[in-house]
């Protein structure tokens, strides 16, 4: 009789640990994505130091130091002494656009591993069709509850891949470095007011390739919910 | 003597009315662009930066002094030759016109240090019509607009140089637009010694930048192995101190062409003056 109940209890134990794993998967698109806003919402705002690099075709700047603030619900700021060059699109987008569930249809379109991780690709299809937003793509540590990459293809700035490395602010789902993909091909240099006139004219680059660029921004020293002045976002 | 001689020619120049043509023209110009760039600046880098805003977004102050200064620089650094004849190109030709290059010759001064002495004026004029714009365009500029990175638009690219990065490049990007000034300053007087009156050599020496130009902007090959030669060329050189990487050979193979084109022109004008039979 006690063997017969110490077998049961040993499949129960062994069917656990099959099942287990899977649980994160049988968690539904949205239930992720509710899991990651929960998690980016115990942030009310935050400060950090920013390092920010370009190897971008076409344009050459050296690496600038920022500082950079963020206030719930959607106030950003990048501070700097000098000119700064930023993805149009990309800190806190996916933020805004997965906060309200009712805007979007979230489908599960597989599963991949990243560095390692696996990861949940849920893509994120606007409910209007006047949107700016075509589609988002997330990769999603469904474990930790962090974006681990993003895509984001929008009708005014184009397609912007964006992937994300955690450190010490994991819990709060803040990333310490982000590299930005994006398409320049549409870069194009006005004429008249580029005026290096002795200067051979370059070879024409092949039409119709894609062209990348990358920006990467390591961030460091945050302040998390240490309290923003509105008066920053003003000036 | 030489320096008194010197002296006396700067004094000349500084009694001509027309001397002061040119720094009317560079100060009523470079208030126009300030004034533009104040009410409508952001729109002009709008166009610059139209293209790159689709996807990129720059922060941070762009429309600077720094940028001001060199835009109204590219500007005016092609006109600028133009003031500089217009003096430069009278200093032996209108002695000859108003008849007083005769007793100038009976000084106890050799001919050649006395064509020296001009020559030093010449360039020293070039130099003050060079920082008056210096002044207008970098000092009026920070004055009005605080200093910054610059943002520098080339045929392939933009180049945007920190602040801290920029006082040398400016030093030296006036100190090759100099040269290049000196140049025409001196083929001027060169063609002075060839004339008596006062206007040939001053609407040749601009017929001569025209023509130079052109050839040199003419993306035709048959001119390919002239242009690297002519000095119109290297008039622009001062804008490679923009340029990242930094084009040393570049800017070296300028400065050479430029000198070169200065000592065979003084070379060429002291030989003439030394022969010029000098009757009024």
């Amino acid at each position: 009789m006690i063997n017969l109940q110490y077998f049961r209890l040993s499949l129960f134990a062994l069917a656990f640990l099959l099942i287990a794993p899977t649980v994160h998967a049988q968690k539904t698109p949205n239930q992720m994505l509710y899991a990651v806003v929960q998690k980016m919402s115990k942030v009310k705002d935050y400060s950090a130091e920013a390092n920010i690099r370009s190897d971008i075709p076409m344009i050459r700047i050296l690496p600038v130091n920022a500082k950079v603030y963020f206030k719930q619900k959607d106030k950003f700021k990048v501070e700097s002494t000098g000119i700064v060059l930023l993805p149009k699109q990309g800190f806190n987008d996916f933020y805004k656009i997965i906060s309200d569930s009712t805007t979007y249809t979230a489908v599960l379109t597989g599963q991949e591993k990243i560095l390692g991780v696996p990861v949940q690709v849920i893509n994120i299809i606007p409910a209007l069709d006047t949107s700016d937003l075509i589609l988002a793509k997330l990769w999603i540590d469904a474990a930790n509850n962090l974006v681990l990459k993003s895509q984001l293809t929008t009708r005014t700035n184009g397609t912007m891949l964006i992937e994300y490395t955690y450190g010490a602010q994991k819990t709060y789902g803040l990333p310490d470095k982000l590299v930005f993909t994006v398409d320049v091909k549409k870069f194009k240099i006005p004429k008249g007011v580029a005026t290096d006139l002795n200067k051979p004219a370059a070879p024409k680059p092949s039409t119709g390739k894609t062209k990348n660029g990358q920006i990467f921004i390591n961030l460091t020293n945050y302040k998390v919910n240490a309290g923003v002045s509105d008066a920053i976002f003003k000036k | 003597m030489f320096w008194k001689s010197t002296y006396n020619e700067f004094i000349k120049i500084a009694a001509k009315p027309r001397s002061y043509i040119g720094l009317a023209a560079i100060s009523a110009l470079v208030s126009v662009i300030l004034f533009a760039m104040k009410v409508d600046g952001k729109t002009y880098i709008s166009f610059i930066t139209s293209s790159f805003e689709q996807t990129l977004t720059f922060e941070g102050d762009i429309l600077n002094g720094d940028l001001i200064a060199f835009i109204i620089l590219q500007m005016l650094i092609i006109h600028v030759p133009l003031l500089v004849a217009l003096v430069t190109g009278d200093l032996v030709s209108g002695e000859a016109a108003m008849g007083s290059l005769r007793m100038l010759a009976t000084k106890p001064i050799s001919r050649s240090s006395l064509l020296m002495s001009k020559f030093l004026a010449g360039g020293a004029y070039t130099l003050v019509i060079l920082l008056w714009l210096g002044f207008m365009a970098l000092g009026v500029g920070h004055i009005l607009f605080g200093s910054g990175d610059l943002m520098v638009l080339n045929s392939d690219g933009l180049v945007i140089l920190q602040n801290a990065d920029l006082a040398w490049r400016f030093l030296g990007g006036f100190g090759v637009a100099y040269l290049a000034l000196l140049t025409i300053a001196t083929l001027s007087i060169t063609l002075s010694c060839f004339s008596d009156n006062s206007i040939g050599p001053i609407v040749t020496t601009m017929a001569i930048i025209l023509f130079f130009t052109i050839i040199g902007t003419l993306d035709v090959p048959v001119f390919d192995n002239i242009r690297p030669f002519l000095f119109t060329s290297h008039m622009i050189a001062w804008r490679s101190f923009f340029e990242e990487p930094f084009p040393i050979e570049t800017i070296q193979q300028s400065v050479i062409i430029l000198v070169v084109h200065i000592v065979v022109l003084i070379g060429v004008a002291l030989f003439k003056f030394n022969k010029k039979d000098i009757l009024s």
